[in-house]
């Protein structure tokens, strides 16, 4: 039977010797309800933990990478917990270290420029300024990645357009228009110089996000009987979460952070913000690095920690907007 | 519920014609299966019905009103999608409960009715739990069970049960057909798979290059295919179509033999008689002694094999090419004038390279005319 014609089977004959031959096969109860685990002693899992030269070599590396990249923000720390006269010498020598919060307090409370009143101010401007271009971008995405409407292409090119725009040539124009409306050294001045540099890579990010949520929800919703305002509502600010923290997170820094703007629009000292306080610490005699170190330690401190409280949402967002 | 009409329905998306004068009847309470090909525009005309696309032209009634135009929150319809689309964020009883919140139902009546149609569909189980953390069948059953739930007076379903392994697809198309018969909800069902299309349906609408080619119950679609189209489409394997020329009264198939057309006609002629198309045209076609091709069509499950040439009958003569045992029966394809002809038998008597005989009834013989349209 050895010859036989592979186009056809040895007919139903050829399996009747098998029907006893049951030790070939396993039965379902064989079979384990979980993996087995490898059982190894401590002795193993060590040496297996010591990663080969190659491998070492490459940690090596990266680690020291890693640590050129953040040693000025130990330096910035270290400035900011030690008493002038010691960091005068550098802050790398750790002899005789103290420990002190005088840098803090004093910043938090300098006389010309109180970071404490600054931070304030910060706030003030940057969580309208974000919460606004959330709303006002998602609101215009959505028609971007779903209607169509006359112009949509030239518009959205406009907007992209704005975006390659440069700030420092653009706010000589907002400077006059600023004048011209009053706002000039207001808040409202500048919240709204932020949103506005703020909803051009909004509008492309969310649009972007948008785009990735498939139609048929939409389309399911609508069967459902829901109306355009309840489908926004109800299925896509909620998927659209991730995205929305991230932009969040990402205005929210760059306008806390934003040094350029407050310089030119503000003008009034009671007003200035974080990082516009921070170059009038320098001191008169001396210049008082322990001083600019502790303000700008407070003022990077905001937007590291907002990364961190809300980091596993933005990671998110940010892998889908990329994807798709 | 509803009977639904579409008139003269076509759907252009910029130069592509996905739907061409649609005519078709669904009636109260009917479970009508759309099946054709992929891409023949049967998803396009469920979207047309459910108001997610409007027709570029023609009318769609449902009874008597006239609903293009009218959006799909208007015609309360429900559709399970071929994906489900079930809403990510929300558990199962929310979703359930998504078209009667947003209809303005009080969390009361919600619930209530959600309660019931999770334990007429059996996921009582489920309701806590996120689509993602599902299978497909529970999937399949979350999204019937959102399309139920308020009660809708037309049923749409695209593709349903397409993701799901073959045992739970026959399992939930049963469920299905109880389901729409305890409803009796008007159903529009669309498939390419012609399996369930004549297991679940009431009629089946055939479907080619975005027109209907035939609208019938299954036995009636399998019996007498009205185009030589429809004859290859159903059946599985297919019909086989035999190229001929009409001479004398009879269809010459050359090498392979001749049949007689007299025979065929005779056979048919009760059934032409008596079908509502005018076939006197075709009679007098069969009849005459004009010379002209046609297609002689046998299903696979009607030809016998001879190994010796049988003393009378039709006969068409040719080689075995291969043989594939298929567990329920045998399956041969035998070249005959090197077009392969696959024919159903159930005993192994034949192997490759075997001249043999296929004969067959003139009762279970088709003649279609070079249009493809059926005259015998
Ligand atoms: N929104 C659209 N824009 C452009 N063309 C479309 C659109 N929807 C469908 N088509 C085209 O219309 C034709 C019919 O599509 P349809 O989706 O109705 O086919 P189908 O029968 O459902 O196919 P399948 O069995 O693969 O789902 C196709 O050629 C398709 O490319
Ligand atoms: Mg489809």
């Amino acid at each position: 039977m050895a010859e036989d014609d592979p186009l056809e089977p040895t007919g139903i004959d050829a399996g009747s010797g098998r029907a006893t031959d049951h030790d070939q096969y396993l039965s379902v109860d064989d079979v384990p309800d979980i993996a087995p685990t490898a059982e190894l002693s401590w002795r193993t899992r060590i040496i297996e933990s010591i990663p080969a030269k190659r491998r070492a070599l490459k940690y090596v590396v990266a680690i020291t990478i890693a640590v050129l990249w953040i040693v000025p923000f130990i330096g910035l720390f270290m400035a900011s917990i030690r008493p002038l006269s010691e960091i005068i010498g550098g802050w790398w020598h750790l002899e005789g270290m103290t420990v002190t919060f005088e840098n803090y307090y004093r910043a938090w409370n300098y006389s010309t420029a109180p970071m404490g009143q600054a931070l304030l101010n910060t706030f003030i401007v940057t969580i309208p300024a974000v919460l606004v271009v959330m709303l006002l971008g998602v609101m215009a995405a959505y028609p971007f990645a779903r209607f169509e409407f006359p112009l949509k292409t030239t518009l959205f090119f406009l907007i992209l357009l704005v975006m390659a725009a440069p700030p420092e040539l653009i706010a000589m124009g907002n400077f006059n228009a600023l004048r011209e409306f009053g706002l000039f050294d207001t808040y409202m001045g500048l919240i709204l110089i932020h949103i506005g540099w703020g909803l051009g890579w909004v509008v492309l990010f969310l649009r972007n996000y948008l785009l990735g949520i498939p139609e048929e929800l939409e389309e399911a919703a609508r069967i459902d009987g829901a109306s355009r305002y309840q489908i926004f509502r109800t299925i896509i600010l909620p998927l659209s979460t991730p995205a929305l923290v991230s932009v969040a997170v990402i205005q929210f820094t760059w306008v806390w952070n934003a040094f350029f703007f407050p310089l030119v629009f503000m003008r009034s000292p009671e007003l200035y913000l974080a990082p516009q306080v921070l170059p009038l610490m320098r001191g008169r005699v001396q210049v008082e690095w322990g001083l600019i170190a502790a303000g700008s330690i407070m003022t990077m401190a905001v937007p590291v920690l907002l990364f961190l409280f809300l980091e596993r949402y933005y990671k998110r967002g940010m892998v889908a907007a990329v994807a798709d | 519920m509803v009977a639904i009409t579409l008139e003269n329905v076509s759907k252009y998306f910029g130069e592509t014609v996905a739907n061409y004068q649609v005519n078709l009847q669904v009636t109260d309470g009917e479970f009508l299966v759309i099946l054709g090909p992929s891409g023949c525009g049967k998803t396009t005309a469920l979207r047309l019905i459910a108001g997610l696309e409007q027709p570029s032209e023609g009318a769609i009634y449902f009874d008597d009103d006239r609903v293009d135009g009218r959006s799909p929150s208007a015609r309360n319809i429900a559709m399970v999608f071929q994906n489900y689309a079930l809403y990510p964020h929300m558990t199962v009883a929310e979703n359930i409960g998504y078209p009667l919140k947003v209809r303005g139902f009080s969390p009361d009546e919600r619930d209530e009715k959600v309660e019931d149609v999770t334990s007429l569909l059996h996921i009582e189980d489920q309701v806590e739990k996120k689509p993602g953390a599902l299978s497909g069948g529970q999937r399949q059953r979350v999204a019937l069970a959102r399309a139920i739930v308020r009660e809708p007076t037309v049923f749409l379903l695209d593709e349903p049960l397409s993701n799901l392994d073959a045992k739970l697809r026959q399992e939930m198309r049963s469920e299905l057909k109880r389901l729409q018969n305890e409803l009796e909800i008007t159903t529009v069902y669309v498939t390419h798979n012609q399996e369930e299309a004549m297991s679940m349906s009431d009629r089946v609408a055939v479907m080619n290059q975005g027109t209907v080619q035939q609208v019938a119950p299954p036995q009636e679609l399998y019996d007498r295919p009205r185009t030589a189209w429809v004859a290859q489409f159903i059946g599985s394997p297919p019909m086989n179509l035999f190229q001929g020329t009409r001479r004398n009264g009879s269809i010459d198939l050359g090498e392979a033999g001749t049949v007689d057309l007299s025979g065929v006609l005779e056979a048919k002629e009760a059934v032409v008689e008596t079908s509502e198309r005018d076939d006197v045209q075709s009679t007098a076609l069969l009849a005459s002694d004009t010379q002209g091709t046609v297609s002689l069509g046998i299903r696979p499950e009607n030809l016998t094999l001879a190994s010796t040439p049988p003393p009378s009958g039709n006969v068409i003569e040719g080689r075995v090419d291969t043989v594939e045992p298929m567990g329920e029966y045998i399956l041969v394809n035998v070249s005959v004038n090197d077009q392969i002809v696959n024919a159903k038998v159930s005993d192994r008597t034949v192997s490759r390279g075997d001249r043999v005989y296929l004969t067959f009834d003139t009762n279970d013989a088709y003649v279609y005319d070079t249009n493809g349209d059926l005259v015998a």
